[in-house]
């Protein structure tokens, strides 16, 4: 639509400006026929210059009626309000068909349901008697039914739900055009400023559709204005807590917890510090669960039967399972599941193969693993656990030895137990590792997970990181510039040292904690290129200064000696102290690494 | 001045040792039709005062005024500029560079920077077209596009530019390049040739040298004469009236190494190899080359371990070091040896116990 209407409104500008004769016919076609599209704003300006074209006129009682609506329309400006919630059959997502309508319809635990709802109940009631916090907080994951939960207990109360909605994006084309008729742009955090003023002073105006409701309102704010930087975090926090300072009406603000891997992403530390300062303030808290497994499955086959699709108790077993408590979620794969039926072959046909595998204790884990390709959330984990369970080399007892024997036979001395976790590489994967910094992980610390007495261990390790690395160097040569060969030498890689380790360590110290370093081995690759460079520049001070000498000599033989003379030449003497000064800066800085990683990153026993 | 410079012969007549080679050298260079040279030979044998007197036999004693210039290049590489920084020593009809400075951009510098300087050829006094220099350090470290493109330069503007290169090992040279260059073999000088250098070098100092004195030094310099003449040199500081017994005190990272030895020998466990590692870590941060930690550590493991032993010990190093060679991270395969050799002593160790 932007598209179009900068096309339009560059016509238009033209024919204000300049031509009146020859293209007013082409432009008039053509804005008569974007009319019923415009938007407001820019047929203001179409008014403005209304006088100098003809054209413009023609719409001129056009742009009334929009302009009436556009001012309509601000009145409203951020609060919508939801009429109930007619659930029309149309609907294609069954998300929005099966949304639910009662509280007994929600899949959410009950006794968060009726915290919510008590609270509610006492806010609409005693809202004028008393001074309370009006603002409750509810935290909880992606699809765990947070707005449900409020939209069902604001019907159930009979209140309107006004629900703060975040104005459309501004594309960059409106953007140039408005600010060139004098239209500033507002960033969403104004917007809600804004609005966090307007209700804090005037309270809810109740909404002009409906004026003979006199229903009490509930307030609701699901779409918290993304911050970026400090300064829009303090703007947020303070219109945040003016609201809950001077609202009356009952306000729930709604914040989805993101999974802990994603947590070095500054936005959700930043929402982390802005649900305290608002509980600081006053506010209420209720966290929500992950909805649990079997909520799910009942919601998930009550859906099934009515729309009549038959899937097995089984299936919808596991699509719960994939779902991980993310109701939304679930009815979507749900969807996806029954809307294509050979899916639904494919699964029944290797549904006898997790069967077999019945006596397996992770059958679900080789159940899931083959079907969370089609739906189900990829869960992530963070780096440092990954290397743990790498680190830790968790495996089985001896009990489920027999079955693998069967298949095939292993030399007794290389057969190890099986793994207590997924696939390595499913774990590389779930962690994003990259393999250069895994292996140089590994590296570092396998050797504190050894037992004591496992040197030929720490050598089958040792020759296993150094086959990673040997593929890892390939690539950087030759191979650079095939993207798909650096990525199947990538993944090689880091599966062979992550399973090196797990293969090599084969008396793994009893788990307990450790902590995992950083590998030095990258201070000590930074400190030795900058050293190299000290001996670079020296390297015309020998030969009578004719002649260039090779940086190993001066290392191995210039260097050692003229320490050892204690040098008269000053430049030399200088030189060498301050190398040693930086390597001791660089001791020092380790070593502060090296303590705040271990107090950072323990790696306890999972 | 050190003593290695002062004393370095500067025309191909003051050669003292390869003295065939310096005379061949010279009639190659006088009659004019001079190839492209590659200089290969052991550290300390003396390639590059070798290479500095053929390249002042050609231009006479203007050779010697040289310059350090330190120059950013923007080379053109398809649709992007790159930035190589490197220092140059020139002189009028010379340039010298080390070309694998520029680290995996080595490609650009041989390709670019040759082509850019060969461009500009110096006219001779005569009105003819005379040639340049390149003086090339450490070409076995060009990587393997770079020696490509080298060979490509190298037909290109032979007309107007020699090249010559040094470098340790020709094995890592490419045929190509190889068979373009006259190769000039430069060995390692015998100890007596080395005794003959000191022994100058004392006379011409006013020093009274005992006899068998710079026979020991000869002997612990591993004939390397630079080597040689910088011991002999500590030695006069440390204490000048010499006597016969003097120790000749060794370079810091060997006795370094010969530490790490003796503890790989001591104890062998994970604990053990983590410090170790430290040790390692200490060495490559002063920059001395894994390979040489690698060579040096099997030469004193060698002297500790028992004669079974040793042949598997020699096996694991090569292995390891050629893996080094084509790996990124050379603690990565020090490590595989070191612990390796840990194995190994502790299975020899375990069956002394059983016997």
């Amino acid at each position: 639509m932007g598209k179009r209407n900068t096309l339009v409104v560059l016509s238009s500008d033209e024919e204000g400006d300049r031509s009146l004769g020859s293209n007013r016919r082409c432009t008039k076609s053509k804005l008569s026929l974007t009319v019923p599209r415009i938007n407001p704003r820019r047929s203001k300006k179409a008014r403005v210059s209304g006088p100098t074209s003809s054209v413009s006129k023609e719409f001129c009682n056009w742009d009334e009626i929009r302009l009436f609506c556009e001012d309509f329309d601000e009145k409203f400006i951020g609060c919508k309000l939801s009429p109930g919630f007619g659930r029309s059959i149309k609907k294609d997502l069954w998300v929005d068909r099966y949304k639910p309508r009662s509280l007994e319809e929600l899949a959410v635990n009950k006794k968060k349901v009726e915290e919510v709802k008590l609270w509610f109940e006492e806010r609409l009631k005693t809202s004028e008697d008393e001074f309370r916090s009006c603002v409750l907080v509810i935290t909880g994951q992606a699809g765990v039914g947070k707005s449900a939960t409020i939209h069902v207990i604001a019907s159930h109360l009979g209140a309107t739900l006004c629900e703060w909605n975040t104005p459309t994006p501004i594309i960059w084309q409106e953007h140039l055009y408005n600010s060139s008729t004098g239209i500033h742009y507002r960033s969403k955090l104004d917007e809600f400023e804004h609005f966090v003023e307007r209700i804090s002073k005037y309270g809810m105006i109740p909404s002009s559709l409906d004026k003979d409701v006199k229903s009490s309102v509930i307030l609701l704010i699901d779409d918290l204005p993304v911050t970026n930087n400090r300064a829009a975090l303090g703007r947020l926090q303070n219109s945040l807590y003016l609201l809950v300072c001077s609202t009356q009406i009952p306000t729930a603000i709604l914040f989805t917890n993101y999974g802990e891997a994603d947590s070095a992403d500054h936005t959700t530390r930043y929402l982390e510090e802005l649900q305290l300062s608002l509980e600081s303030a006053g506010a209420c808290k209720v966290a929500f669960n992950p909805i649990t497994h079997n909520s799910i499955k009942k919601t998930l086959s009550k859906i099934c039967r009515q729309e009549q699709h038959n899937v097995s108790a089984e299936q919808i077993d596991l699509i719960a399972k994939a779902s991980g408590g993310d109701i939304r979620h679930a009815i979507t794969s749900l969807q996806y599941f029954c809307f294509k039926p050979s899916l639904m072959h494919s699964l029944s046909a290797s549904n006898p193969a997790p069967t077999i595998l019945k006596e397996k204790p992770d059958k679900v884990n080789i159940a899931d693993s083959g079907f969370s390709l089609h739906f189900g959330r990829d869960e992530t984990l963070s780096l440092f656990h990954a290397l743990g369970k790498f680190l830790h080399n968790k495996r089985e007892t001896e009990n489920a030895m027999e079955l693998d024997r069967d298949e095939y036979f292993v030399r007794k001395g290389l057969s190890r137990l099986p793994l207590k976790m997924d696939a390595p590489e499913k774990v590389l994967c779930q962690a994003h590792g990259q393999a250069r910094p895994i292996a140089d992980f590994l590296h570092e610390n396998v050797q504190d997970f050894m037992s004591e007495e496992a040197i030929s261990d720490a050598w089958v390790v040792a020759s296993y990181l150094g086959d990673a690395d040997l593929l890892l160097a390939t690539f950087r040569g030759s191979f650079a510039r095939y993207n798909e060969v650096e990525n199947v030498l990538q993944s090689a890689a880091a599966s062979v040292a992550v399973r090196g380790v797990l293969f090599g360590n084969s008396h793994p110290l009893p788990p307990g904690w450790h902590a995992i370093r950083r590998p030095k081995l990258w201070q000590i690759e930074q400190s030795s290129l900058r050293n190299k460079r000290e001996i670079v520049k020296r390297r015309y001070e020998f030969y009578n200064g004719s002649s260039s000498s090779d940086v190993t000599v001066i290392a191995t033989e210039y260097t050692p000696l003229l320490k050892w003379l204690g040098y008269r030449s000053p430049g030399g003497l200088e030189t060498r102290e301050g190398n040693e000064k930086v390597g001791e800066s660089i001791d020092g800085m380790s070593l502060d690494d090296q303590e705040s990683l271990v107090s950072e990153d323990e790696i306890e026993d999972w | 001045m050190l003593w290695v410079d002062k004393y370095r012969p500067k025309t191909l007549d003051n050669v003292l040792v390869h003295q065939d080679v310096a005379q061949n050298l010279k009639k190659l260079v006088t009659e004019q039709d001079c190839p492209h040279l590659l200089f290969y030979g052991p550290s300390g044998s003396g390639k590059k005062t070798l290479i500095m007197a053929v390249i002042r036999q050609m231009f006479g004693p203007s050779a010697e005024k040289v310059k350090v210039e330190n120059k950013t290049w923007k080379v053109e590489a398809g649709s992007r500029t790159i930035d190589i920084e490197l220092t140059t020593l020139s002189s009028t009809n010379h340039v010298e560079l080390n070309p694998s400075d520029a680290g995996f951009q080595d490609r650009y510098i041989v390709q670019e920077i040759i082509k850019e300087m060969a461009k500009n050829r110096p006219i001779d006094t005569k009105g003819k077209k005379g040639y340049k220099v390149l003086v090339l350090n450490e070409v076995d470290k060009l990587s393997r596009e770079a020696q490509h493109s080298l060979r490509r330069t190298m037909e290109k503007y032979s007309a107007y530019c020699r090249l010559i290169l040094c470098c340790n090992s020709s094995s890592k040279v490419t045929e190509a390049i190889r068979s373009r260059c006259l190769n000039v073999r430069i060995n390692a000088p015998t100890e007596e040739q080395i005794v003959n250098v000191l022994e100058f070098i004392g006379k011409k100092e006013g020093l009274k040298i005992p006899s068998g004195f710079t026979a020991r030094i000869a002997e612990k310099s591993n004939r390397s004469l630079r080597r040689a003449i910088l011991s002999f040199e500590t030695c006069r500081v440390q204490q000048y009236p010499f006597t016969s017994n003097q120790s000749i005190p060794p370079m810091d990272w060997e006795e370094y190494i010969s530490e790490i030895a003796s503890d790989i020998m001591k104890e062998q466990s994970p604990k053990r190899l983590y410090q170790v590692r430290l040790k390692l870590y200490e060495l490559l941060v002063n920059c001395i080359p894994p390979e040489i930690v690698l060579k040096r550590l099997l030469y004193e493991l060698l002297k500790k371990l028992d004669i079974e032993l040793k042949h598997e010990v020699c096996h694991w190093a090569a292995y390891y070091e050629h893996r080094m060679r084509l790996g990124q991270k050379a603690i990565f395969h020090i490590e595989g040896t070191v612990s390796g050799e840990k194995n190994r002593a502790l299975v020899k160790l375990r069956q002394k116990a059983w016997l």
